[in-house]
């Protein structure tokens, strides 16, 4: 099913540490388990016939993936000029691997998984809210974007 | 233990293979006694394999399987056509078994019990005398064979095959007695020496000796004299042991010996076995200890270690016979263990090579600190040399890589084989240039659709043997499987000798589809070409063996995802030849770098014909805003690159697809071909260079992207992607002419 109730099965305590990162004002995160690396934006290689929010294709270490803007993913203005903009690595379950590129990564965080509340339905990207610090903080679910990344196919 | 089960495995698929080609030898006529031994020793291999890991089955079917074969080896009856008939049935069974064995399909027990029952046929025909015993023995497998307990070490295979005897069945053992004379002992010879001899054949046959020293005429210790020799010796060899084999350890004692070789009622003097009368004295002690030594004698141990780095072989699981397995069989297989066996001298002159680019390395590094002129163009030599060591050091990885195409063109005569024997029809399958090389990446795909090819080529393209011989045809088929290397490709042949092409049927039938429309001219190649269509079937019975319709297409779906091309060649009455050209190598490309749109994109350089600079006349606009151009009154597609990817940085233009005529003018372009030979010209913004390209997938962690077939990385460690040629022509074409696109789109690709 989804990161979290997988992830607090193997840990017992439902905690869970996540990389908490901006995408325009929201912040949002994802398990870090299952981000392999955190590396500086880079020119991406345009890719035809892409949905909007993949920026391109970049090459790591000899393997080639794909990077997706979720700024544009999630509909927030993106911000081009940003210095600190980076793409976090990631690895998906069934392990496809690509990039996110996030507008700054800020902090890790435990996340109990019962303080998760819920937003909206299963398929979407977003997996619930939860409250850090009395900030609001967005659970990405990450197989539904790879998902997406893998089948949505843009017509001729 | 599980690996070493794995190591059997890889040597039994080494041993089948082995068969296989002994078999085809000896059904070509070649009945040479090294082949026949080489058969022999296969079957043998696997079944000493399997007994030392308890596998019953495999053991059982193995025996019989050898003691015909035994027949064979020793001229009881002639290798003629039925017998290697069976021998190959046979061999396909044992095949299965061992896939069984190794977790595959249960096989029919029907189709192992009728082998089972040819090959006692063949054992007890091929010898009178030893009739009762084979046919008794024949479910009894020797006790030196029964399955060995597992805490044992699993006895390595057996290669030592000269040493192996007849194993004849024999109910009672064999007694040798033997006396040596004094002048033995003067010669300096030693009666352990024949004792070593007579256990060593015992050994060889899996039993042990039984050794009796007779001291009667041993006198008193004062009156015995130092050199007279007093004992003489009793031993009783297993009864497999054959009386020659006996017999030849004597060959060089036989004047300085008294000795007898006979066969005795296995019931002996009590007194004689009895162990407490066995003899004190050192010699019979050594000779029985060697028997267990001997296993390291008989067995090479570097042998195991040879057999860990065994390549493995692309299909272990015999393909089912489904129309479908081209389709199906990758869902199938299992993974492969990944290790392949290499010529020591290619990985030597690998290593040479690296040892160079170090060497290269150094001197570019100490050249790059001096600042005067000479040694800036000394350094750009160095970096020269460097280039060139790259490309060898890529070639000589590439022949590291690279395997003779024979495992899978022998898996093929299997193929024919089994078609033959569903349609009834005599058909003989001749390999040529089986050590052709090719990437081993390729070998493994090329199994699914070669199979297919010969099984139609069997269904449908060998007529009946009464219509054969009707049309003054021998009425045995051929069909010659053949590969070369050609032009930096490997071209694969598949030839018949068959009734050819029906066009006239094909054309019908692919009307009555709907597949092209009735009025349709095509050239004879078209109609050729048809056959690959989805849903294309000629055979107006649907067969077990092919006919449904699908295939063909899969077929060419296979080998053009290989970047392959298919040709067909027909005459009428004379047969049929398909070919298969596919590049050496699914890993590395020659590509021209070209840019358009803002991108640095890669091109095969094989499809690219001519690359030119476009004049506005030859460019003709038409009405649906397409344009053509006509290149030496050859008109084909203009396409601009950048417009057909939907690229960002297309110049935009009133009409998306087609700029104006006169934008065109002084364009650079590239004329592509595909594989069938449709052109089409490339609008291109610039060429930049010719180089060769590691491809990369895009798929595994993106998705299939129309017109690209897959990615590179370039020097600067940017990205760019490879056009996928085929899909553009084919595309353009059909946006051009009026034809279903779908259809032309088919027939071009």
């Amino acid at each position: 099913m989804t990161d979290q109730t997988e992830l607090s099965q193997v840990t017992d305590t439902k905690i869970v540490k996540m990389i908490v990162f901006a995408i325009g004002v929201q912040e949002y995160c994802i398990p870090i388990l299952s981000v392999r690396e955190i590396r500086g934006f880079e020119k991406t290689t345009t890719l035809p016939f892409a949905p909007p929010y993949v920026c391109g294709a970049i090459n790591l270490r000899g393997i080639i993936l794909t990077v997706i803007d979720l700024a544009i993913y999630l509909n927030v203005p993106p911000q081009a000029d940003n210095p600190r903009r980076v793409v976090v690595i990631v690895e998906s379950k069934n392990g496809i691997v690509c990039g996110l590129l996030v507008d700054r990564v800020i902090d890790m965080a435990d996340i109990d998984l019962n303080d998760v509340q819920a937003v909206s339905e299963e398929s979407s990207c977003l997996g619930g809210l939860v409250l850090v610090d009395e900030r609001m903080i967005g659970i990405l679910r990450l197989e539904t974007v790879v998902g997406q990344l893998v089948g949505d196919t843009v017509s001729e | 233990m599980d690996d070493i089960l794995q190591i059997f495995f890889q040597e039994c698929d080494e041993q089948l293979q082995e068969l296989e080609g002994g078999l085809s030898a000896l059904s070509d006529g070649v009945s040479e006694h090294e082949t026949v031994n080489a058969v022999f020793r296969a079957v043998h291999s696997i079944k000493g394999g399997a007994a030392s890991f308890g596998l019953d089955n495999l053991v059982r079917f193995a025996h019989v399987f050898e003691n015909a074969l035994d027949g064979l080896r020793s001229e009881r009856f002639a290798p003629t056509h039925d017998v290697v008939k069976i021998f190959l049935k046979a061999m396909d069974v044992l095949s299965d078994l061992v896939n069984e064995a190794r977790g595959g399909a249960a096989v029919d027990p029907a189709r192992v019990a009728e082998s089972h029952a040819e090959l006692a046929d063949i054992g007890a025909t091929g010898s009178q005398a030893s009739t009762a015993p084979t046919a008794a023995g024949e479910d009894a497998i020797p006790a030196d064979f029964s399955p060995v307990p597992m805490d044992f070490e699993p006895v390595p295979f057996d290669f030592d095959f000269g040493e192996e005897e007849e194993a004849t069945p024999v109910a009672s053992p064999l007694v040798v007695t033997f006396r040596p004379h004094d002048a033995l002992y003067q010669r300096g010879d030693d009666a352990r020496n024949i004792l070593i001899g007579l256990a060593d054949i015992a050994h060889a046959c899996g039993g042990e000796i039984q050794t009796l020293c007779d001291r009667t005429t041993l006198p008193p210790l004062a009156d015995l004299g130092v050199d007279t020799s007093y004992l003489s010796w009793r031993v009783v060899l297993p009864a497999e042991v054959a009386e020659e084999s006996a017999q030849a350890v004597f060959d060089w004692v036989s004047d300085d010996c008294d000795f007898s070789i006979a066969r005795e009622a296995p019931q002996v003097d009590p007194s004689m076995t009895d162990p407490s009368v066995a003899d004190p004295s050192p010699e019979p002690d050594d000779a029985r200890a060697r028997p267990i030594e001997a296993p390291e004698a008989v067995s090479p141990v570097p042998a195991e270690d040879e057999h860990a780095a065994e390549p493995p072989r692309t299909t272990p699981i015999p393909a089912p016979l489904d129309l479908h397995a081209g389709a199906q069989s990758t869902t199938v297989r299992k993974p492969e263990q990944a290790s392949i066996r290499v010529d020591l001298h290619r990985i030597d002159d690998l290593m040479d090579l690296v040892g160079e680019l170090v060497i290269a390395q150094a001197a570019i590094e100490s050249l790059s600190r001096r600042t005067d002129p000479a040694g800036q163009q000394e350094l750009l030599q160095s970096i020269g040399s460097m280039q060139s060591l790259t490309r060898d050091i890529q070639d000589a990885v590439m022949a590291v890589r690279a395997q003779p195409v024979r495992a899978v063109f022998q898996r093929m005569q299997r193929v024919v084989r089994e078609a033959c024997s569903m349609t009834g029809k005599e058909i003989a399958l001749t390999l040529e240039g089986e050590d052709t090389e090719v990437d081993r990446t390729l070998i493994e795909k090329l199994t699914d659709p070669l199979t297919h090819m010969l099984r139609n080529a069997v269904d449908h393209g060998i007529e009946s043997t009464k219509a054969r011989i009707a049309a003054g045809k021998p009425a045995e088929g051929r069909i010659v499987l053949s590969a070369e290397h050609r032009s930096g490709r490997i071209l694969i042949t598949i030839k018949d000798d068959g009734a050819g092409i029906n066009r006239q049927r094909v054309f019908e039938t692919a009307v009555k589809r709907g597949i092209v429309p009735a009025d349709a001219a095509l050239s004879d190649d078209e109609i050729n070409n048809l056959i690959f269509m989805p849903g294309f079937s000629t055979a107006s019975t649907v067969s077990d063996l092919s006919g449904r319709g699908v295939g063909m297409d899969v077929v060419r779906q296979a080998i053009q995802s290989l970047g392959g091309r298919i040709t067909i060649s027909s005459t009428p009455g004379r047969g049929t030849t398909f070919g298969f050209s596919l590049p050496l190598t699914l890993a590395i490309l020659d590509g021209m770098l070209i840019a358009a749109g803002g991108s640095t994109m890669v091109i095969p350089i094989a499809s690219v014909i001519e690359t030119m600079i476009a004049s506005r006349g030859d460019i003709y606009a038409l009405p649906n805003g397409r344009n053509v151009i006509s290149i030496r009154g050859d008109c084909m597609p203009l396409i601009p690159l950048a417009t057909a990817l939907k690229l960002p940085g297309a110049p935009s233009h009133n009409h998306p697809a087609a700029p104006p005529r006169d934008a065109l003018d002084a364009s650079v372009i590239l004329v592509v071909e595909n594989e069938s030979g449709a052109r089409a010209a490339l609008i291109v913004d610039e060429i930049r260079d010719q180089t060769q390209v590691v491809i990369k997938s895009i798929e595994s962690n993106y998705r299939q992207i129309f017109g690209v077939s897959a990615a590179t990385i370039l020097g600067d460690g940017s990205v760019s992607l490879i056009l996928d040629v085929s899909a553009l022509v084919a595309s353009a074409i059909g946006q051009i002419d009026g034809k279903p696109s779908n259809i032309r789109a088919e027939l071009a690709a």
